[in-house]
């Protein structure tokens, strides 16, 4: 069933070309092409979603730019705005998010439970390039002379039908997002199996690494969620296409439509936050260098929070009169509980412990801080007769980028910083690493706090312009300021990569920070081809810290965290 | 140790009186920065008492957790010249249960209370005096004053250079104050929404469903409305007027759209949707 056999590597075929330096270059571009190594595959994902998060904020700079002003014409035409902010919703979450949870399972996951690779190498690397295709199709609209996609990321139909919005910006789109889709699913069958089956001895599913753990919910809810998005994008792809009748609204097609949307649109939110959720997990015990805390209590708190979010999509479905409201904001709200149990089992875990304040912790707690608040604002637009008026307003847009911008973006530099060494075997620079936080999170509050009071006083969300006496005015040049900021701490980013990939540092040792816990930190940095030389002995869910901290470590009576341990040294 | 708790619950509750006056300083923040003012129709009231309260209790929530946040990792810092590990805790079972149970409690708390006023908003109103039927097409608004039998079409904005819209040219509807309204809701082509803003309230136009908004204004003025679901290119230039007059002046109105011709009905025989292929034109329905 797996293919661990190395294949023939590429540098032994013997090539007819003269120069060497031409034919090693070539070679690595086929060895990456052809990749089945699944921290090959995961660096693929990663880059890739990098770039597209890097587009997708270029294009934000010019939505923030057009809305500077009442009555600028920085985009030409308000269709090309409505292509903006369309793409840039569609980047954000399906080639950015997504892929971006791809990229650190693929990298990390097989490490920490001790395996060579995933389960498919092959199908990850088809996973990987369906994603990548789907991905460049659907942004190709741009390229169409109507351009690209207009109908905003969530498509609603009659709008997205081919009357409202002809073209084949809109085509490519829908074929594209389901190739992509495709891709998704595949990645999520790979990482559940994986994880079921290619676990190293003594890795009981209790003792599995907090990331792990959500890898594998997130994967389950990517396979009840993408499939139906799949489904919903063909049958919209075959009513543009080929004349097919599914979303007529004279059939109750746009509200069908909503229901499917939404029905893998509220998932997808939990897809690109638990993963995310899991990288905090691993960053706060290493910095706190203390087990986290409520271990079991968390791991039940991901999977009652995967449960709700299959019960919950039509809180996006207040405002059409056709859902059973209470039902919807009862479960709605229920998700505050679990949600509450993580931040205060992330709480818990600094608690007591011994903290530094390496640039991985400082994210993870900027990423805290800011979804504190995302969480409470979604409370507020779980109650529908608080959502009525804010529903499709600037205030859903700053919640959302208080989860969403909050968890992913904060997370993913979080782990970059965290894992960096283990992925390239150098250290970033931590003095750049503060003043990127620094300007990050500056400029990400500046942007985003004040759109909530711009949608409360009744600015809607997809306005390619406002009216001067409306007054929203002075608030949305600060929101354009802070944009600038937030773009301006990409900076200290790129240049700390650069700076590290030429000057740094290599490191030596299995574990540069010295208290990691999971089994990543014990192999090299980077890994070898096959993860592991040799495994320690796994009687914890934190093999490596119990390796290079045996006084502290479980009494070997104790097993794993089964039972609640205070001891005191 | 009693003394000093009670102490401290009283020196809290002042600071929460007291910031809640000095919040009070201003008008806009005592209805929690919405665009209202309280007794403008007969819902807001509920709206906004509904709103102020949630938010003082998330906002104790949440500044509890910030600063619990701050305070575990600023007291639990490793300080200069640290050695050795903190106890490796791993559970503490009376701890997760307090914060697992009280976020339940305060969560069904505030579902009741929610599902108390959605009730009241969402309930129709009996006889009502006025119905008016609203039809959101790209990109403006056709309104039917059904028991007068008179319409008004409406146009898109029309933008002014250097910003803005010439509010003269916006559709307008007219609704007798302290009359019970009855506002049903549709769509000639794609999914709108109609947000009155001031009225703390918006619903979806579906095309080939109805919806309804069942209120009554109670103090004249005119107010903002805007469509708050992506329609297409001209989105942000979907906007009306709301003026709540007097009765006298709603005849008059009314009056005037009469002598204008426009009596009738905007019906749904204007509808695109119905020209979709495979679907039967109004003409041949009957």
């Amino acid at each position: 069933m797996t293919t661990t056999a190395p294949r023939p590597s590429v540098t032994e075929i013997p090539v007819g070309l003269s120069n060497a330096r031409v034919a090693k270059r070539g070679n690595v571009f086929v060895d990456w092409l052809t990749t089945t190594d699944h921290k090959k595959i995961g660096y693929l994902y990663l880059i890739t979603s990098f770039i597209y998060f890097l587009i997708g904020g270029v294009m934000a700079l010019v939505i923030r730019a057009q809305l500077f002003a009442p009555g600028l014409e920085i985009v030409a035409t308000k269709e090309q705005y409505n292509q903006l902010f369309t793409m840039h919703g569609t980047i954000m979450l399906l080639m950015f998010a997504t892929p971006l949870f791809a990229g650190f399972a693929n990298v990390l996951m097989p490490i920490q439970i001790g395996s060579p690779d995933v389960a498919f190498p092959r199908l990850n690397a088809l996973a990987y390039w369906f994603f990548s295709f789907g991905s460049l199709i659907a942004v190709a609209g741009f390229l169409t002379p109507q351009g690209a996609a207009s109908f905003g990321w969530f498509a609603y139909t009659p709008l997205s039908s081919q009357t409202f919005t002809p073209g084949l910006g809109g085509n490519l789109w829908v074929f594209g997002l389901g190739l992509s889709g495709f891709g998704t699913i595949l990645g999520a069958v790979n990482f559940i199996t994986t994880i079921i089956t290619m676990r190293v001895p003594g890795m009981t599913m209790w003792r599995m690494p907090i990331f792990t753990w959500n890898n594998l919910v997130t994967s389950i809810l990517v396979l009840l969620a993408f499939p139906i998005l799949a489904a919903a994008m063909l049958a919209l792809g075959s009513d543009r296409v080929f004349g097919s009748h599914v979303y007529d609204a004279a059939n109750g097609g746009a509200i069908l439509w909503q229901h499917l949307f939404w029905f893998f649109g509220h998932p997808e939110v939990y897809i690109i936050a638990l993963p995310f959720f899991g990288i905090v997990s691993e960053i706060f015990p290493v910095f706190s260098r203390k087990p986290i805390f409520g271990y079991k209590t968390l791991v039940y708190a991901t999977i009652a929070i995967a449960a709700l979010s299959m019960t919950v999509w039509a809180h996006h479905m207040y405002v059409t009169g056709s859902v059973l409201l209470p039902f919807f904001a009862l479960m709605t709200m229920l998700i505050a509980v679990p949600t509450g149990v993580k931040i205060f089992n992330w709480i818990g875990t600094m608690w007591r412990g011994s903290v530094t304040f390496e640039t991985p912790l400082v994210f993870a707690l900027g990423f805290l801080i800011s979804f504190v608040f995302g969480g409470l604002t979604g409370v507020i637009l779980a109650s529908p007769p608080l959502d009525f008026h804010v529903s499709d307003s600037y205030f859903v847009v700053a919640h959302f980028h208080y989860v969403v911008f909050g968890t992913v973006v904060f997370a993913m530099f979080a782990g970059f910083y965290f894992w960096w060494p283990k992925f390239t075997g150098k250290m970033l620079n931590e003095s750049l690493g503060h003043v990127h936080f620094w300007t990050l999170f500056v400029g990400f509050h500046m942007t985003f706090l004040v759109q909530h009071w711009l949608g409360v006083m009744g600015m809607p969300r997809r306005y390619a312009t406002y009216l001067p006496e409306d007054g929203f005015t002075w608030m949305n040049q600060l929101s354009t300021v802070g944009s600038v900021l937030l773009a301006l701490s990409m900076i200290p980013f790129l240049l700390n990569v650069y700076l590290t990939a030429r000057n740094g540092q290599k490191v030596t040792v299995n574990d540069p920070w010295g208290y990691g816990r999971s089994l990543e930190w014990a192999t090299s940095c980077p890994p070898p081809r096959h993860n592991f030389t040799s495994i320690p002995r796994i009687r914890s869910e934190s093999p490596a810290f119990d390796l290079n901290h045996p006084e502290v470590a479980l009494p070997l009576a104790m097993e794993s965290g089964t039972a609640p341990v205070g001891s005191k040294k | 140790m009693r003394h000093t708790l009670r102490r401290s619950l009283k020196s809290a509750s002042v600071l929460i009186v007291l910031s809640l006056v000095l919040a009070g300083c201003t008008q806009q923040s005592m209805l929690g920065w919405l665009p209202t003012e309280r007794g403008l129709t007969n819902q807001v009231d509920r709206v906004i008492d509904l709103w102020v309260v949630s938010w003082v209790v998330l906002l104790v929530v949440g500044v509890i957790t910030w600063l619990l946040i701050l305070w575990a990792a600023i007291v639990y810092r490793r300080r200069r010249g640290q050695t050795g590990m903190p106890a490796q805790l791993r559970y503490n079972m009376p701890i997760e249960t307090f914060y697992t149970v009280v976020p339940l409690i305060l969560v069904l708390g505030f579902f009741a209370f929610t599902a108390r006023d959605q009730v009241v908003i969402e309930s129709p109103l009996e006889n009502p005096d006025v119905s008016i039927e609203v039809y959101g097409k790209r990109w403006a608004w056709d309104f039917n004053y059904l028991n007068e039998n008179v319409y008004a079409a409406g146009i898109q904005a029309q933008e002014i250079p250097g910003g803005g819209v010439d509010t003269a040219l916006l559709p307008k509807l007219y609704l007798p104050v302290n009359k019970k309204v009855e506002i049903i809701i549709e769509s000639r082509d794609v999914i709108h929404s109609f947000w009155v803003i001031d009225f703390l309230y918006k619903k979806d136009m579906i095309p080939a469903r109805t919806n309804y908004w069942y209120f009554i204004p109670q103090q004249e003025g005119v107010f903002r409305g805007k469509c708050a679901e992506l329609c297409g290119e001209y989105h942000s230039l979907m906007l009306f007027e709301v003026h709540v007059v007097s009765e006298q002046e709603y005849t008059k109105q009314i009056q005037a759209l009469r002598s204008a011709g426009q009596v009738g009905r905007l019906g749904p025989e204007l509808n695109v949707n119905q020209n979709l292929p495979g679907t039967t034109p109004a003409s041949e329905r009957e």
